[in-house]
């Protein structure tokens, strides 16, 4: 079955580097723009698995991990953060919000892959 | 140099931000390009300076070093103020000082403007191309820029890196990129 994944992301080179490493390596890819615009996308993209940024506008990538722990249907929905920022403090928050995982870009196709495929598992 | 400037000169594969009305950020161009980036609202700025390992014609989205040199400076000004939709551009650089027939300073140039089209970042001035090196001072609050053209045509920091100094840091983080960490 393929995986469905809602990539959530404010920059769009950012986003399209996401459409071509994620769509190669087999996986079926919603793209959001903003934490507002991926929670808005979560009931259509049922996704498997929710990759966000940190710093993005209207909604940050905190925020996205605290609103979709609070859906029921999401409560256990893997959440991989995908960002530049690699402080304690900003993966600690995340952690505690109910992020799954932390990535630092610039990512490596393969490793995002095998760490989708991890979380899911 | 004003009297009292704080000089923080960023070389190749740094960046640095500041909203600090009394510090200039400087650098030596041959074929890399720097990008200045600043808010004229929040009145912070900054400065990368970069050399893409890509080759020529490569897309934005396939140039992973390119887009991570400027997403951590557009994140670090963030980090102090700045809003991602305010941000203006200058540029500089992408000269074709060695005389290798390899347009590596037009691969650099292309790379930075398709960016900032794509990011709808405005360039409110750029000098780019050319045979000479160039010496670029950025004054982040004002984001006001100025450049000195030099007659040599290969800039010695371009050869020799020097080794980095404070206010200044790499635009790789200590822990390694790619780093996956499940909690």
């Amino acid at each position: 079955m393929t995986l469905k994944v809602l990539a959530i992301d404010d920059s769009r080179t950012m986003r399209d580097l996401l459409q071509v490493s994620l769509t190669e390596s087999g996986f079926d890819i919603t793209l959001a723009e903003d934490g507002i615009d991926g929670l808005d996308k979560l009931e259509t993209a049922e996704p498997d698995v929710v990759i966000t940024d940190i710093n993005m506008p209207r909604l940050d990538g905190f925020g996205v991990i605290e609103a979709v722990r609070a859906r029921a249907d999401h409560r256990a929905t893997p959440i991989l953060v995908l960002t530049t920022e690699s402080s304690p403090e900003m993966k600690s928050r995340a952690r505690t919000a109910g992020a799954t995982g932390w990535i630092v870009k610039p990512f490596d196709d393969v490793a995002l892959a095998s760490a989708i495929h991890r979380v899911t598992a | 140099m004003e009297p009292g400037a704080k000089v923080v000169t960023v070389m190749q594969g740094e960046l640095s931000v500041s909203g600090d009305p009394t510090v200039v950020m400087s650098c030596i161009l041959g074929s890399c390009v720097a990008t200045c980036l600043y808010d004229p609202s929040a009145r912070v700025g900054g400065m990368n300076h970069i050399l893409l390992p890509g080759r020529r014609g490569e897309a934005v989205a396939h140039n992973k070093f390119g887009v991570f040199a400027m997403e951590t400076l557009i994140n670090e000004l963030m980090h102090i103020g700045a809003r991602k939709p305010k941000l203006v551009a200058k540029i500089f650089g992408g000269a074709s000082t060695f005389d290798n027939g390899l347009a590596i300073g037009a691969a650099n140039a292309a790379f930075v403007r398709d960016f900032l089209e794509t990011e709808s970042i405005p360039i409110a001035a750029e000098s780019i191309g050319g045979r000479q090196a160039r010496r670029v001072r950025f004054f982040p609050e004002s984001g006001h820029a100025k450049q000195l053209l030099t007659a040599e045509a290969v800039p010695a920091e371009e050869l020799r890196p020097q080794k980095p100094a404070r206010d200044r840091r790499p635009a790789v983080p200590p822990g390694g990129s790619g780093e996956v960490e499940l909690f």
